[in-house]
């Protein structure tokens, strides 16, 4: 029998609607959803706490980078902005059902998700950029000290359209389509204060977990994997010294916020796909399929390589010009948690993708500039161009329920 | 379909019978500010014609630099206008459009109107090559106000006018792309805006239990106006290259808060 399965399942939907939802679960129409997971759907990631989520969080699959521009016009202002996007990234990382309005209103929320907001691992990391403190009177004088609007290193091509900012928002979700959700939040919830400059999507693909039951690192663009030699998120105590701004270091205010570095980095990947294997490896410093470093290409990702035992590394291999392993390693440290990005096509009619690289530390001089500097002139350039980002810092956590992002900096900012 | 409430029932009646009927329901006072709206918008298509006249009399005589001085102020009566004016597709298209909207952009044969003449009197820098595309111009503006004045005003196309004016600016004023040759963009910033205020003032009385709303969307306007005339250059504005990045993200920011308020009046006001 050759009836068309759609006019069958239709006639049946007549007939009985519960035998028609029966059969349609057992095999999906053209135009079934993809099936969603309860599991993750639930998944919440604490709001409140001495640091803000989205760092030493467990990266998600999707990710979105906004820069926005800020047009308040003091530090009342300001205070209310920082309030209201408190109150949306806290509702919004909470989930739950979509307020109703009279019908002969436009909706309150976007409905991309339908009426009951998912958490689905979302968080919301909000920092300020150099810019801000330029602007507003009275909020100079207490800077993190590092904080600069982003240089241009020798290799960058800067698109100023996609640079700088007032006040970045790094979400991170489960699904593409939240992040999405609470951004489309912000644009229509803020837009009195917060004016979008830039933004980059990127994603993490997802990486079935190896034999031992560990997960390997995921792979950028570059089909190598990227993160292996990251320092360990879940040790608080090596958190607190290489990503959390301590007592002292920096106007009180800033303790348990971080530097957040941006930058949206091209890879050229069909000039990269026709580069000889052997050449790949010994520009990043590692195996391609499986991370090992080249000294001992038989061993894992997570093994550290050996500069002392011979010239297995190149000198200028990515991962040796980054990280040299000499005696003061563990102060140029930084927590590395970027997304892969594709953007359709340049204009020559090559793909337009790469990696929206974020890193976070306690000093941007010790960490990112010294990384980058020592990057500088390395013959990954040849596949790589940053062309986007800027420098922000990263406010402290949100404690409760009564407090509120950048509380203890607007607290200051009222003190003369 | 049945449960038409009294209100949107009413106004439809008023636009089925095209005369004016009052009736109980507070909210069909919607009629006089209507009435005054048609006002303002026949002015406007009047003076409309009337301008185009002069700006077209100027590309026939070869007047450069009269046309180009012409080419923003004789926008600005339709800009003023333009949800209404949309109602008129076809001529929306001929009147307004812009290179974008064609696959060929500027040397697409069916790319006509007001920014076919900019690109000429800026990049062409052609009077004789504008003249063609005047003389159409001036056809489909007259046609415009003749359909205008025979028109009843559908009230939700007016009263959500406000905020699609809003919209406008926030899609195509703020970035500089719509009069991309002659920068001029400020001018119709100023005249979107003027549009927006027209239809708020005329509906802002009808508003009584909102008074937050009012005072937010009174304060918004107040604000880009202030901005606006830091702009002002004799008779209109300056180019749009001199709006710093600061206050063009201070407009943006307003312009959509505006747009987004504005979509409430509909509601607001009872109409479905
Ligand atoms: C498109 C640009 C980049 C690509 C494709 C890339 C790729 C990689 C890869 C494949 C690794 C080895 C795996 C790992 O340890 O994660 C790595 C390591 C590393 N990268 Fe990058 N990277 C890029 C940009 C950067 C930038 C901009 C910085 C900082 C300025 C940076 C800093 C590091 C560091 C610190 C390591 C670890 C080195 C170690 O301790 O062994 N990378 N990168």
């Amino acid at each position: 029998m050759n009836l068309p399965r759609r006019h069958l399942m239709i006639g049946l939907a007549g007939l009985a609607g519960t035998a028609a939802t029966y059969a349609r679960a057992e095999t999906p129409l053209t135009s079934d959803a993809p099936k969603g997971h309860v599991d993750t759907a639930v998944q919440r990631v604490p709001f409140y706490g001495p640091h803000q989520a989205g760092v030493t969080t467990p990266r998600p699959e999707a990710g979105i980078m906004a820069a926005f521009d800020v047009v308040v016009r003091d530090v009342d202002g300001l205070e209310d902005m920082l309030r209201r996007l408190t109150e949306r990234g806290a509702t919004l990382t909470a989930g739950g059902p979509v307020p109703e309005r009279d019908p002969n209103l436009p909706p309150a929320d976007s409905g991309i998700l339908g009426d009951n907001i998912t958490p689905d691992n979302l968080t919301m990391t909000v920092s300020l950029g150099a810019s801000l403190f330029d602007k507003l009177e009275g909020l100079d004088r207490l800077r993190p000290r590092q904080l600069q609007r982003m240089v241009e290193f020798p290799n960058d091509a800067l698109v100023p359209a996609n640079c700088h900012g007032d006040l970045s928002i790094q979400f991170s979700a489960n699904l593409p389509d939240t992040a999405m959700h609470a951004l489309r939040d912000i644009v229509k919830n803020m837009s009195d204060a917060l004016v979008l400059r830039w933004m980059q999507e990127g994603n993490v693909p997802p990486v079935l977990p190896a034999a031992d039951g560990t997960t390997p690192s995921a792979r950028n663009f570059l089909g190598f994997r990227d993160g292996s030699a990251n320092p360990d998120s879940n040790d608080a105590d090596l958190m607190r010294n290489v990503v959390w701004v301590q007592d002292g270091a920096e106007p009180a205010w800033a303790t348990g916020g971080t530097y957040q570095v941006v930058r949206v980095i091209r890879n050229f990947v069909e000039r990269w796909d026709r580069a000889r294997l052997s050449e790949q490896e010994a520009i990043i410093g590692r195996r391609k399929m499986s991370g090992a470093p080249l000294d001992q290409p038989d061993a894992n990702e997570h093994t550290v390589p050996d500069y002392t035992a011979g010239d297995h590394t190149p000198m200028d291999a990515h991962i040796r010009m980054a990280n040299p392993r000499g005696p003061d390693a563990d102060k140029h440290l930084i927590l590395r948690r970027p997304f892969n990005y594709s953007n359709g096509i340049a204009s020559n009619g090559q793909l337009d993708q790469g990696l929206l690289f974020i890193c976070y530390q306690a000093d941007m001089e010790l960490g990112f500039l010294t990384v980058q500097n020592r990057l500088n002139g390395e013959p990954l350039e040849e596949y790589i161009k940053p062309v986007g980002g800027g420098y922000f810092f990263t406010l402290p956590g949100v404690a409760n329920a009564g407090d509120y992002l950048g509380s203890a900096l607007i607290m200051a900012a009222r003190q003369s | 379909m049945f449960s038409l409430k009294p209100t949107a029932f009413a106004v439809s009646i008023t636009m089925l019978a095209g005369a004016p009927v009052l009736a109980a329901d507070p909210s069909l006072d919607l009629v006089a500010p209507l009435a005054d709206y048609k006002i303002y918008v026949a002015e406007n298509t009047a003076q409309l014609v009337a301008d185009t006249d002069a700006f077209v009399e100027a590309i026939k005589s070869g007047d450069l630099e009269t046309a180009k001085a012409l080419y923003a102020p004789t926008r600005t009566s339709y800009e003023k206008v333009e949800p209404i004016a949309e109602l008129f597709s076809d001529l929306d298209v001929t009147i307004d459009a812009r290179a974008d909207d064609y696959e060929h952009a500027e040397a697409d044969p069916n790319f006509t109107g007001f920014h076919r003449i900019e690109y000429a009197l800026w990049v062409e820098d052609d009077t004789a090559a504008a003249v063609p595309f005047a003389e159409r111009l001036m056809a489909d503006v007259t046609d415009l106000d003749a359909r205008i004045n025979a028109l009843t005003f559908p009230p939700d196309v007016v009263v959500a006018g406000a905020a699609t004016l809003m919209e406008e600016v926030a899609a195509t004023k703020i970035s500089g792309e719509e009069d991309r040759y002659s920068g001029t963009d400020l001018w119709d910033f100023e005249a979107n805006f003027a549009g927006a205020k027209k239809i708020y003032a005329l509906l802002r009385p009808l508003i009584t239990d909102d008074a937050a709303f009012i005072e937010k969307t009174d304060g918004n306007f107040d604000e880009v106006d202030e901005v606006l005339a830091k702009y002002r250059e004799g008779e209109g504005f300056k180019h749009y290259e001199a709006l710093t990045d600061d206050d063009r993200a201070f407009l943006s920011s307003r312009v959509n808060t505006l747009a987004e308020d504005l979509s409430m009046l509909p509601g607001k006001l009872g109409l479905s």
